[in-house]
Formats: structure tokens, C-alpha cells, sequence
């Protein structure tokens, strides 16, 4: 049995999933974050279901790429089910795709979430009318809180027993209009009944706005006969409504969305809105930037001196514990060496890597949760237009701090090609969790903070250079913002948990490992002696950047996880006292190299995924330059300013 | 004939016209704004920054070249 999830962005399809599959999708306050299709097999009142998160989308239409993918996924694969979930407080905007997903003849029913928002806003819904117009069970939920969920799925259970007797009937347009889709209908049935594998109504009305995906498939059925039809009853429409073409219909939904929504909502009075005030400050054109910059620096001091304090602690801890190591085993013995690499890898991971990516983690979740993204989002529309890009290209960019990897499939918000490639080409860029790892581990830790911070910002100065001349490779001009902003919600300490949680599980089943493993890899080489080898094939890059020859090794593994360069470092110099044996031109050295060059090898893999292979050579062969080109000017000139 | 760019903060104005590429228009149109449509300007700030203006009680950010083309006129 396969359910679909299914509701417009930030209607909290992923905490519904979440709460019946475990923590298994990203949540978050923002349009877009949910790009993957989550899969899950979950047992609920006896019985076994597939559920899919899908990601969020505003209708069925083509409109971008993420969009397009959810029409195809949903009619490619056979769904026993759709719950179409509804953001309450937003019933009038969200019932357009309800009426779009009616026609797709799948049993339906709808979750009612946010009911919390909605009757703050002083919303009132009489949810059995609601249920009688669409003709489906309607069940009110609060997923944040888990109320409904549980009825949700005892619902579902009864319509999908009901099986083919519960698929809702559509909803008839107004009159004029419905002529029209019928008489479409109609022509298709006639004509494609047996090929097309697409409702016809469906079809019909995807066929009347003009939808690109939708009139290939018909093209390839050699469907140009229809195309005649469609223009003439295109035509038709315009003049009924006065809109063209490819809004008449969308609009029209919207209509009778309105239409439902006046039946069924009664405005009471909202309560105090302190959150529309609030807006009035954090979206300030002046006052907006000085908030963006203090909640950056608070956000970067109090992960830095929360995690250094424990970097501190623990790496004295780790450093007796190896000495007293060497009193047990003997130091040319390979278990010396293997015991010894083991340790390296687990301290580093605790040492090191943790006492950063947790508070980074918990205030990134924070942030994306309470809303505050999109509102970044409009505060540096004016700044992205200046690098051939706009504002909504910073969502992606800002998730990359988190992790290149989901920050690139984010891109698929962006509707034009040309801004996609841009925006995931810098996303790829930014120093994320693992490279913030390095930043703070070693240049703040070993140099203090300001330097950590003047890495940040000298990435961003890059950064949009890089953008600035893509554009202007690629001069075409970009769309321009429409974005939704979301009201602002404070993430429950569950939510902040679970997901935090997600992704510290990530660095420890994932990363950790490899970690690990890569310590006894490099341990062995040492053994054997083969170090020497590579970091000779390497001696002209570290001799060029004024390293010594053993880091070599360090900024090869680097490309399979960031954090393993910085573990590696202090395993090849033999010791965790770095300014012992590095200068501290050479600490800013070797972090400038390490967060510019390559991204990792998960980032390659979905960079040639999202775009293609060319532009996935392409951004290394740059990002390789460019951290060669920085890290030989600071070895050049470092040691002016430092 | 005016632009949504002309329109001052707190006012309520008519949607008459979208011109320029399908995109932004269907992109409007799915978050409910086309012609027809009634929206109210939260935020004009002239020189600097997208619009937001606000469509069923939800805020939608508006970039300054998409509303150069969103025609309306007064109510
Ligand atoms: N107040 C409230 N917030 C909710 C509710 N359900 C989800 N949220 C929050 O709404 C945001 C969006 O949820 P998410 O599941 O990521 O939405 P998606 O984009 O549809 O997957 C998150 O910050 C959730 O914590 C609810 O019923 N009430
Ligand atoms: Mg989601």
C-alpha cells in the first residue's frame, strides 16, 4: 500500500511523515528544503504502508523543476492514497491543489494541520462542510505537537480498504469554463484513450494552461492534431475570463478555492499579532541589516567559545592518553601504529569535530526552523541582483552552511536553468559544517577568532565574485523574486532535538567512520613508509604553499570529508600542539586551502547529478585554482596583517 | 496606467495587468495573484529592495523587476 504526502511548501508534510517514520526527513520553516523524495515503510493499526514525503509544491504545473517532478513521480508510480496536507491557517491559498489532485482519480483525503496557527489568526473552520464539499474524510491535525496524527491514519486506513468507491469525484468548474474542459476531455478520450496513462480531465486542463511537460508527452503520441483544438478553446477561455492563457486557469482554481473558503472559514478576531511588529524591524531596510549582522556574530561567538572551551579540555585529555599509550606498546610495532590511528580518529571526532557541529547544528535548526531564511532572503535581493542573481538564490547559499550536498538540491527552487547553475555552483563554495570544522578547530582555536571570522568573509567576497562573473558569462536576465515569506515559528525543543539529532547521526554513522578509517589508512601508510611517496608526488603543491611536505597526504583525504584533513593534520604532524610545529601563517595557509579547494566527493556526486559532469569538472578545476591562487597569497602576504 | 512599483505602503490596489514572461506569472498565479486580484502593499521602500505585499493574509516578497510589470490600478 503506497501513500503520498502531498500539500504546498511549509505545510508540515515532513513532520507528519516524521512523526509516524521516525526522523528521517528534514523539516523546516522555508519553501524548498524537502527536494528528495523520502520513502519510508512504516507499520501503523496493524497494517503495512509506504509512505513518501514528497517535496513541496504550490500545483501540479511545470512551473520549476521540483514542481514538474512531483506531477510525474505522483502519476508514474501507483498510489493507493494521497493525503493532501493543508496549512489551516492558509485554507484558501492551499485549496488550489487540493482541487488539482482531486482529478487525478486517487482516493484523497486531507490533513488539516496547523490548526494551532489558524485559530490564533482567529480562522474558524467547519471542517465536516469542508469535507462534504470535497467529498473526502478531512481530519484536523497539529503535527508539530503530534495531536491528529494518529486519526489521520486510522482515516486513512478506512478509505483505503474502500479502495476505487472512495476516489473523490471532481469538482465541477463554473459553467462556461466546464464546457470547455469537457469538450477537451472529451477529444482526448476519443482519440487517446488507450495511450495516454494520465487522467483525461487531468489532461485536458493541463493541455488548456499551456503546460510544456504535459503537451510533450502528448506530442510524442503524435498529438498534433489536438494542438488546433487546444488553441481554439484557449481562445475560447481568454475571452470568457480576460486573463491569458496561461493563468486563466490557475486563476480560475484559485476562484473556487475562494469560493470553498468563504463557505466554510468564519474570521473571528486574531490574537495580538507581535510577529507582524517584529516583521517591521527584522525586514527594516536599515534596522534589517543590523540584525542579520548580530545574529551572525552572536551565531559565530557562541559556537566558537562554547566549542573551544571543549576543544581545549578534550584534546589534553586525548594528548595523555596517546603518551601513555606509548608506554604500553612499542613504538615501531604496526599495533603501535594501528591502536594509535584508531585513537587519533575517535578524539578527533569528539575532540574536535563535535564541540563545534553540535551548537553550528542546533543554532542552523534554529534559524531554518523560525522562518528566518526567506526573510534573509528579501533583506539581500538587492545585494544578489548585483552578482546576476536574486534574492531567492541565498536560500540555497545559506543551507550550504549546513551541508553542500542538500544546499545544491535546494537549487531546484529556481526556476530559470541559468540561475540554478550559478546559485549551485556558489553553494558549492561555502564553507559548510565540516569545513567550519577546520575554520574553528584550527585558525580560531590556534589564532583566534577574528581570523575565523575574516576567512567567512573573505569566502563571501569571493564567493560573489565568482557569481558576478558567471552572470556574467551567462548574461541572461534572471526572473526575479516571488517568494513566499512564512510566519514566524518558534521550532519546539522536540523538533530542534530530532533534527539536530539527524544530522549529528549523519557525522557519526557516516563521517565518523571514515574518519576513523582514513586515521588507519594514513597510520598504515606511515608504517610502510608510503607516506613518503605521496607526499613527495606532492612536495611542488606544498613546497608552493609553504607547508611542510608531511600535510601532503592531509589534503588528499580532505576530499572525502573535509573534517578529515584537519584529524589528519594533527596525526601527521604527530602531535596536537599545532603552533609547535606550524607557523601561523601556515595554520591560515593550509585552512585557506582546505575550505576553497574541492568540494567533497558527496557535493561532486550531486553536482553532476543537478547539473552535469562538465560543470562538476568544471567547479573543481576552479575551486583547485582558486585555493592554490589564495593560499599562495597568504603564504606571500600573510605575514603582513598577521 | 501604473505599476505596483508606484503604489505607496498600506495601500490596497486592483490587479490589471502582468506583462513580460509566463514564468513570473505563473509563478504569481499559483500563490493566488493574477489579474483580478487584490493585493495590499506592506512594504515599498523606494530605491531599495523587493516589495512584500500581502494576498489572503500571506506575505509574498516581491523583486522590484517583477513588479515593475504587475499593472494596477487604485480601489
Ligand atoms: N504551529 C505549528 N507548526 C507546525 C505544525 N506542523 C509543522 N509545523 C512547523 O512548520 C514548519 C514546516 O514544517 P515541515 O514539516 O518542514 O513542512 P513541509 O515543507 O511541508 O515538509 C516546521 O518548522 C514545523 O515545525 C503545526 O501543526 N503547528
Ligand atoms: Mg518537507
Amino acid at each position: 500500500m503506497k501513500i503520498a504526502l502531498i500539500g504546498q511548501p511549509n505545510s508540515g508534510k515532513s513532520t507528519i511523515f516524521n512523526a509516524v517514520a521516525g526522523y528521517k526527513s528534514v523539516t523546516s520553516n522555508l519553501p524548498g528544503t524537502t527536494v528528495e523524495y523520502m520513502e519510508s515503510r512504516v507499520r501503523l493499526n496493524g497494517a503495512v504502508y509506504d509512505l513518501v514525503d514528497f517535496p513541496g509544491t504550490y500545483s501540479l504545473s511545470s512551473t520549476n523543476e521540483a514542481e514538474a517532478e512531483v506531477g510525474k513521480y505522483l502519476l508514474s508510480q501507483k498510489f493507493d492514497l494521497i493525503i493532501n496536507i493543508i496549512d489551516a491557517s492558509q485554507l484558501g491559498r492551499s485549496l488550489p491543489l487540493t482541487l488539482e489532485l482531486i482529478d487525478l482519480g486517487i482516493p484523497m483525503i486531507v490533513a488539516l494541520n496547523m490548526m494551532d496557527e489558524a485559530s490564533r489568526k482567529g480562522i474558524e473552520i467547519e471542517v465536516d462542510a469542508l469535507s462534504e464539499l470535497l467529498n473526502m474524510p478531512v481530519q484536523t491535525t497539529v503535527a508539530s505537537k503530534n495531536l491528529g496524527v494518529r486519526d489521520l491514519f486510522v482515516n486513512a486506513k478506512h478509505v483505503i480498504e474502500e479502495g476505487k468507491k472512495s476516489i473523490p469525484g471532481s469538482i465541477p468548474c463554473q459553467k462556461d469554463v466546464e464546457e470547455i474542459i469537457c469538450e477537451l476531455e472529451y477529444e482526448i478520450k476519443q482519440n487517446f484513450a488507450p495511450k495516454v496513462v494520465y487522467p483525461s480531465r487531468f489532461l485536458a486542463i493541463k493541455l488548456l494552461e499551456d503546460d510544456e511537460y504535459y503537451q510533450s508527452i502528448l506530442s510524442h503520441q503524435n498529438g498534433h492534431m489536438l494542438s488546433d483544438k487546444v488553441r481554439v478553446l484557449q481562445n475560447k477561455l481568454v475571452q470568457l475570463r480576460g486573463k491569458p492563457q496561461d493563468s486563466v486557469l490557475v486563476l480560475e482554481r484559485h476562484a473556487m478555492a475562494m469560493d470553498i473558503y468563504g463557505k466554510v472559514v468564519k474570521i473571528g478576531h486574531p490574537h495580538s499579532d507581535w510577529r507582524e511588529k517584529l516583521d517591521h524591524i527584522v525586514m527594516h531596510r536599515m534596522g534589517g541589516y543590523f540584525i542579520l549582522i548580530t545574529i551572525l556574530l552572536s551565531f559565530f561567538y557562541i559556537i566558537f567559545e562554547f566549542g573551544a572551551l571543549l576543544e581545549g579540555y578534550l584534546l589534553t585529555g586525548f594528548e595523555n592518553l596517546q603518551q601513555s599509550l606509548s608506554g604500553v606498546l612499542d613504538q615501531n610495532s604496526i599495533w603501535f601504529y594501528l591502536v594509535q590511528s584508531i585513537v587519533w580518529g575517535i578524539s578527533g571526532g569528539i575532540a574536535i569535530v563535535l564541540p563545534y557541529l553540535v551548537p553550528f547544528l542546533i543554532g542552523l535548526t534554529i534559524l531554518e526552523d523560525a522562518g528566518y531564511l526567506p526573510r534573509v532572503a528579501f533583506l539581500m535581493d538587492s545585494f544578489m541582483h548585483r552578482i546576476g542573481l536574486h534574492g531567492t538564490s541565498i536560500i540555497p547559499a545559506v543551507l550550504g552552511y549546513g551541508c553542500n550536498v542538500p544546499a545544491v538540491m535546494a537549487t531546484r527552487i529556481l526556476p530559470s536553468r541559468r540561475d540554478k547553475i550559478i546559485a549551485a555552483v556558489i553553494s558549492s563554495m561555502i564553507p559548510c559544517s565540516a569545513r567550519s570544522v577546520v575554520i574553528f578547530g584550527l585558525v580560531a582555536f590556534y589564532l583566534g577568532p577574528f581570523w575565523a571570522f575574516a576567512i567567512y568573509l573573505f569566502n563571501i567576497v569571493v564567493i560573489s565574485l565568482t557569481g558576478k562573473v558567471l552572470s556574467w558569462l551567462m548574461p541572461e536576465v534572471s526572473p526575479g523574486m516571488i517568494l513566499e515569506i512564512p510566519p514566524y515559528r518558534w521550532p519546539s525543543s522536540r523538533v530542534i532535538f530530532r533534527k539536530t539529532w539527524f544530522r549529528i547521526k549523519e557525522f557519526i554513522m557516516v563521517a565518523w567512520p571514515i574518519l576513523i578509517l582514513g586515521s588507519v589508512v594514513l597510520g598504515m601508510l606511515e608504517y610502510f613508509q608510503l607516506d613518503k611517496l605521496i607526499n613527495q608526488g606532492l612536495s611542488p603543491l606544498t613546497a608552493l604553499l609553504g607547508l611542510p611536505a608531511v600535510v601532503g597526504t592531509t589534503l588528499i583525504f580532505g576530499v572525502l570529508r573535509k573534517e578529515l584533513a584537519l584529524i589528519m593534520l594533527t596525526q601527521a604532524l604527530g602531535t596536537t600542539q599545532i603552533l609547535t610545529v606550524l607557523s601561523t601563517n601556515q595554520v591560515l595557509v593550509f585552512t585557506i586551502f582546505i575550505t576553497f579547494y574541492i568540494p567533497c566527493v558527496a557535493t561532486m556526486a550531486v553536482l553532476s547529478r543537478e547539473l552535469n559532469r562538465s560543470w562538476m569538472i568544471l567547479v573543481v578545476m576552479i575551486t583547485l585554482i582558486l585555493a592554490i591562487l589564495f593560499s599562495f597569497m597568504f603564504r606571500v602576504f600573510g605575514h603582513l596583517i598577521l | 496606467m501604473k505599476s505596483l512599483l508606484d503604489v505607496s505602503t498600506q495601500k490596497s490596489v486592483k490587479i490589471v495587468g502582468i506583462s513580460g514572461g509566463k514564468g513570473a506569472r505563473r509563478s504569481l498565479a499559483q500563490l493566488g495573484i493574477g489579474i483580478g486580484s487584490v493585493v495590499k502593499i506592506k512594504r515599498n521602500a523606494p530605491f531599495a529592495g523587493p516589495l512584500l505585499i500581502e494576498n489572503h493574509g500571506s506575505s509574498i516578497a516581491v523583486g522590484r523587476g517583477v513588479a515593475a510589470k504587475i499593472m494596477v490600478e487604485d480601489i
